[in-house]
């Protein structure tokens, strides 16, 4: 059985989240990493333009940070109080050389935590986890070093008109009509079950990976190493270099 | 025979995928310079600049424009997208003008 270590962080900004993802990756110790983002942020896939996909303005009047990441996708609201993050970092051989069937393991692992909470979910197309139709859960992934990085989120609760506001969407699907539209499309935990005390939620995403993926955790924190190896990666994060670099 | 000249954009929605979008800055039938971008997926991630570069001067012309994407998509995998959208893409950006 694999040893993983398990960190369950406290809530950070959007640069040192993705600072710490990116540490942890480049060290190597398999881990899974659960943590929220302070203040609000929106993260963008790698491939993504900043412009084209945040309303930048709006990020700063509602002081939402946004940030790049190392991870392809599209871009994700993560709201302060309405999310939950995970990271997993593992040997590429802990999980199927195949891409799709990699994203397969890691998110089967998180649906069968749900249902440890009553939530029957599915993973669906290539990153998306959902409940009855509906998007729970979107993750990403890349590979260094002979590592993968997974990181990805699960929705408490959603606030379709706040994510509408920040994101760049055409201003005709700005409409009652279009966030009900969205809000029929994807779902939460507060929204299946009502609601959730974080700490369950946590300890059955921890059950989900256990049995699942055959993994067994020690709780711990970030090496010295790491933690300076973040605190350089976070001057990246910040930059608008890297914030705009495509 | 008019030269082609200027910023060309253009998006796709990948059936069962996902979005790839282009920005290609033409001046005198060839390209200058060419950004992609979308939600897509490429490992390794860094590998799009190294194919926006290859693609810089290339003339407009389909068949050279292939020959660059049939060696790149052997060096990367593409989640969410495949060599021929990337393809179908540039192509529906350039036969804009």
């Amino acid at each position: 059985m694999e040893k993983w270590r398990l960190i369950i962080d406290s809530p950070k900004n959007a640069f040192m989240n993705m600072a710490i993802d990116e540490a942890i990756l480049s060290e190597g110790i398999p881990t899974l990493r659960i943590y929220k983002w302070k203040p609000s942020a929106i993260s963008i896939g790698y491939f993504q333009n900043i412009e084209e996909e945040v309303n930048l303005n709006e990020c700063k009047k509602q002081n939402v940070d946004v940030v790049r990441r190392i991870t392809g996708g599209g871009a994700v609201y993560h709201d302060e109080k309405g999310e939950i993050t995970y990271s997993v970092v593992c040997p590429q051989n802990s999980v199927p050389e195949n891409i799709l069937e990699s994203y397969k393991i890691i998110c089967n692992s998180i649906c069968h935590g749900l249902k440890f909470l009553g939530i029957e979910a599915i993973h669906s197309g290539i990153n998306d986890i959902v409940v009855n139709g509906k998007k729970i859960s979107g993750s990403a992934q890349t590979r260094k070093y002979g590592r993968i990085l997974q990181h990805g989120t699960i929705l408490i609760k959603t606030d379709i008109r706040k994510m509408f506001s920040l994101l760049k969407v055409a201003k005709e699907k700005i409409s009652d009509k279009e966030i009900k539209r969205v809000e029929d499309r994807v779902t939460s935990l507060e929204k299946e079950i009502g609601k959730v005390d974080e700490n369950e939620v946590i300890k059955s995403f921890i059950k989900g990976f256990e049995e699942k993926m055959k993994i067994k955790f020690y709780e711990g924190g970030l090496n010295d190493k790491e933690i300076s190896i973040a605190n350089i990666l976070r001057e990246k994060y910040e930059s608008e270099e890297w914030n705009f670099k495509r | 025979m008019k030269v082609k000249n200027g910023i060309l954009k253009g998006e796709l929605k990948v059936r069962g995928g996902k979005l790839i979008k282009c920005m290609i800055e033409v001046e005198e039938d060839a390209i200058k310079k060419i950004k992609f971008s979308g939600d897509f997926f490429m490992h390794p991630e860094e590998k799009i600049e190294e194919l926006e570069k290859r693609l810089r001067k290339i003339e407009l012309n389909e068949e050279k424009i292939k020959e660059i994407f049939d060696e790149f998509f052997t060096e990367v995998e593409v989640i969410g997208a495949g060599k021929e959208d990337f393809l179908k893409l540039v192509m529906k950006c350039l036969n804009k003008q």
